[in-house]
């Protein structure tokens, strides 16, 4: 099919009205990308708009030093949609991944060092000198990898899960037809504290360090409240090269996913525009009608998809003069307190030894004391910098080879919790800055003297570079709160044609796509419902 | 505007403005509680009152009710949106009815809005719904402020209105726009209200002053006060549900929500006019009523609230709400019904233990003709409404 639009030239500027669109979709980044390709796919006349002069979002390359790319928003695939991979095709369309079972150390306060394999079923391989931890790791890993399983439609529903929408109801539909064993434990994992379900557990200090750490990595929730333990179980729910719970990483990055999934949009003759941003949108009746564009043109579709966030979509394109009171009451009063912090640090020279050289194929993790953990969330919900913080550090060139520098290299760093703020200035930047390379030089002493630079990115940064509203990537609260958060915006306020699938809807933090295919989905649906 | 049910649990209820005028004149002393304000329930006699609200004019402490105003460039799309009144056609001067909805389309409250000004407007509600307001106004260019403490309001009804409007001053009032006047220094402003669907003016003016008006209108004799009891014969003569009562507000705790059609209330939400909140979840709704409330006479001297109701013999429903109508002479009530009870005989269980029932009949009420007139029927409404205000 063409485009009747396509290299009509008149159409770029000017307050002009274009029709014979099926669908329209704000957003480029990886959720639009991914939506927009699943309505070209279907046959949809779909123009994909973008705000920015680069698509991508979020997730894109950035000169961090002279010579030296980096990549922003993620770093490791670990919930990104294996029916996305499978339906676009993106491996034909690219991804390819340079490492696919990323093993973990994790690194104690003490010194200590404890293995994990990155097949979370392999707990057998670990350095553990109790035969009863083994089998108490083995079989925590056993039921909380299947329970994650059995809860994945729930959480990767992106909002649009079930008929109604509505993850709670969804969520009862799923526990009552379940095996009563598996209702008791889904219930008992549902209101549980992370702390709480890993003490009874676990009498292995250690082991419950690394996965409080774990649980309550990127989550806003910390692990002391109840809900925490589904953010657990929401991680370990993920998929990465097609292995459950586990993290991979792409040649080329992230953005190499990104790569493809403009490719598959293009493949699917979606027509994709930046530096296109979009004033409003039209609503006509109760129904969508289209955008209206900065620059005065409309473009006129009976489908929109919104992937950007939901303060732009609803506040700002939709108005609140035209949604309901209680999704603004949902959207207003939301304050996001946590965040999480992203460091690409260039080191000089290269490692020579075997050990230091392996560890550097691995993910690192530094597991904070408990307390430390706790203290560390209270501290950033108050606004202040924490003493300790989660990092997760990984360096893509040990496992590509394609990003190997000259005498230098490249550590990517995740650090949380982080306090949130909408502009901060220089002297919080810098006390960010000293706590991530404290907790790392707990795990690699010396290792402030190899620094050469280091480019810290914070929540708000990425919001600016992608556009979005200041909190749009803040850190997430507990699953509850973030179903109740998904549930509200994928409604739409009940626009008919007018679909969400921004960062709101996703439920957990990392590249899923999820909700874009789910928004995708619902629209094909009830396109094909009203062409028949 | 209509009372929302009395609140019998406040230990220590506000006097509104004008209570020290009401006061004055209530002979019966019984008095009753309204979103914390006191309210009369009886001043004189039931009968007695309701016949002044019939042949002269009866006036009414509106002060427990709640009024916002609310000014600003964008006041008519915001009360558009709180409220399914059309704001937005309103001119100045004018009033309408409407209703306060949820997200989800049922029913929170009743409503009505005037256009005082441009950019300024008056919100009257049966309870005051801050949070929902606050909440509504995020965003907008509007400011929404509660000045039911600040004003004192006195509902008119009755055929000698003109007479009471005059005598405070407020000659050029008719019953269709809201005026403003001086009177002796003292700004008032009258406005057409509904009471129920029954028609009044409402007379603010600021508290200090309440009790100079009240004296002035007294002397020359214009009306009598009317308490809660007779507003209530009034109310159900009209077929106006009231909240609390025939229906819980939506987000009440344990309530079972309604939508304005099972309230028999479709035509103050019409889906084909502005957008309001809860408009999009209300075309789904729209056409699946579950419940009906629905306006019975009753062919007793008395029925209780709770009482059910037999459509052919069987027990489909309850009385929400009744009372002794002098000018029907029996008893009406309105009562929450399965949908799909449309019988022909209907009968109501006896208030006493015998386990009796009553004949009953439907009744056609101003509120029930508007509804059937909206939805394309054969009503009345014209001539009901002018029975009514006979």
């Amino acid at each position: 099919m063409t485009n009747p639009l396509d290299g009509n030239d008149e159409n770029k500027g000017g307050h002009r009205i274009e029709g014979g669109i099926d669908a329209v979709v704000i957003g480029a980044g990886a959720d639009g990308l991914a939506a927009s390709a699943y309505l070209g796919k279907a046959g949809l006349r779909t123009v994909l708009v973008g705000a920015g002069p680069e698509i991508g979002g979020r997730i894109a390359a950035r000169e961090i030093a002279p010579g030296v790319q980096g990549v922003d928003g993620e770093h490791l695939i670990t919930i990104l949609d294996p029916d996305v991979i499978a339906e676009l095709d993106l491996y034909r369309h690219g991804v390819e991944f340079a490492a696919r079972r990323l093993d973990t150390t994790y690194f104690f306060e003490s010194g200590e060092v404890l293995r994990f394999d990155g097949d979370l079923t392999q707990a057998a391989l670990l350095n553990l000198e109790d035969d009863s931890d083994r089998e108490a790791l083995e079989a925590f890993m056993g039921d909380v990898l299947e329970t994650a399983a059995f809860l994945r439609p729930v959480f990767a529903g992106g909002g649009y899960a079930g008929p109604g929408g509505n993850h709670q109801r969804q969520l009862e539909k799923v526990v009552n037809q379940a095996p009563p064993e598996m209702a008791a434990r889904v219930q008992r994992y549902l209101y549980a504290t992370a702390e709480d379900v890993l003490r009874a557990r676990f009498d292995d200090e250690q082991l419950r360090t690394l996965l409080l750490a774990e649980a309550s990595f990127r989550s806003a929730s910390p692990p002391h409240e109840p809900f925490s333990f589904m953010s657990l179980l929401r991680r370990y729910a993920g998929e990465a090269a097609g292995l459950q719970g586990a993290a991979a990483y792409p040649k080329g990055g992230t953005v190499s996913v990104i790569d493809a999934l403009r490719r598959a949009a293009q493949a699917a003759k979606v027509d994709v525009r930046a530096a296109t941003p979009v004033k409003s949108i039209l609503i006509e009746g109760d129904r969508v009608a289209g955008v209206t564009l900065a620059d005065g043109g409309q473009l006129r579709s009976s489908i929109v998809i919104a992937a950007i966030d939901a303060q732009q979509a609803f506040q700002d394109m939709i108005g609140p003069e035209m949604i309901d009171i209680g999704l603004q009451r949902i959207l207003t009063t939301r304050r996001p307190e946590i965040s999480t912090a992203r460091m690409q640090i260039i080191l000089k020279g290269v490692a020579q030894d075997e050990a230091t050289r392996r560890n550097m194929m691995r993910r690192l993790v530094y597991a904070p004391p408990p307390e430390a953990l706790t203290k560390a969330f209270i501290d950033a919900r108050a606004g202040r910098v924490p003493e300790r913080v989660i990092v997760e550090a990984m360096f893509p060139a040990a496992l590509d080879e394609g990003a190997a520098l000259d005498k230098r290299q490249v550590m990517s760093v995740m650090a949380h919790p982080l306090p949130f703020d909408e502009a901060p200035d220089d002297e919080r930047r810098e006390a960010i800055r000293s706590v991530i390379l404290d907790s790392i030089e707990i795990f690699a002493a010396g290792f402030a003297g190899r620094i050469e630079v280091d480019d810290l990115r914070l929540a708000s940064d990425e919001a600016a570079a992608a556009r979005a509203s200041a909190g749009a990537y803040a850190a997430k609260p507990d699953v509850m709160q973030q179903w109740a958060l998904a549930a509200a915006v994928t409604k739409g306020a009940r626009i008919s044609g007018f679909y969400f699938c921004g960062p709101e809807a996703q439920i957990g933090a990392g590249l899923s796509c999820a909700s874009g295919r789910a928004a995708a989905k619902a629209a094909l649906r009830a396109y094909k419902k009203g062409a028949a | 505007m209509i009372f929302p049910a009395e609140d019998f649990f406040t230990d220590a209820p506000r006097p509104t403005p004008l209570f020290s005028a009401v006061a004055s004149q209530s002979d019966a002393n019984l008095w009753t509680t309204v979103n914390g304000w006191t309210a009369a329930r009886v001043y004189s006699s039931v009968s007695g009152e309701y016949e002044t609200a019939k042949s002269g004019a009866a006036l009414a402490d509106l002060g427990p009710l709640a009024r916002y105003s609310v000014r600003g460039a964008q006041a008519a799309e915001f009360l558009g949106r709180v409220t399914t009144a059309p704001a937005v056609s309103l001119h100045v001067g004018e009033s309408a009815r409407g209703l306060m909805l949820n997200d989800a389309g049922y029913v929170i409250d009743l409503a009505e809005v005037s256009r005082l000004s441009d950019d300024l407007f008056l919100l009257t509600l049966p309870a005051p719904h801050a949070r929902h307001i606050a909440l509504a106004s995020r965003g907008m260019k509007v400011e929404a402020n509660d000045i039911s403490a600040d004003v004192a309001a006195l509902g008119v009804f009755g055929p000698q209105t003109a007479g009471v409007l005059s005598a405070a001053g407020l000659k050029s009032v008719n019953e269709m726009t809201a005026a403003s006047g001086v009177l002796r220094g003292v700004e008032t402003a009258a406005r057409p209200i509904q009471f129920g669907a029954m028609p009044g003016m409402e007379l603010i003016f600021p508290k200090e002053e309440a009790l100079t008006i009240w004296e002035r209108i007294m002397r020359r004799g214009a009306g009598a006060p009317i308490g809660l009891d007779a507003l209530e014969v009034l109310r159900l003569e009209a077929g106006v549900p009231r909240p609390g009562l025939d229906f819980m507000p939506a987000g009440k705790a344990g309530a079972e929500p309604r939508t304005p059609e099972e309230l028999g209330l479709a035509h103050l939400a019409p889906l084909d006019k502005g957008w309001f909140n809860g408009r999009r979840a209300l075309r789904e709704l729209a056409g699946k009523p579950r419940r009906r409330l629905r306006a019975f006479a009753i062919d007793a001297e008395e029925a209780s609230p709770g009482a059910a109701v037999f459509c052919d013999g069987k027990a489909l429903g309850r009385v929400t709400s009744c009372a002794w109508s002098p000018a029907r002479k029996r008893v009406i009530a309105l009562a929450d019904m399965d949908a799909a009870s449309a019988g022909n005989i209907y009968e109501i269980s006896a208030p006493d233990q015998s386990g009796g029932r009553l004949a009953a009949s439907r009744l056609e009420t101003v509120e029930s003709a508007l509804a059937k007139a909206f939805a394309g029927e054969q009503g009345d409404a014209q001539r009901l409404a002018t029975d009514f205000r006979r």
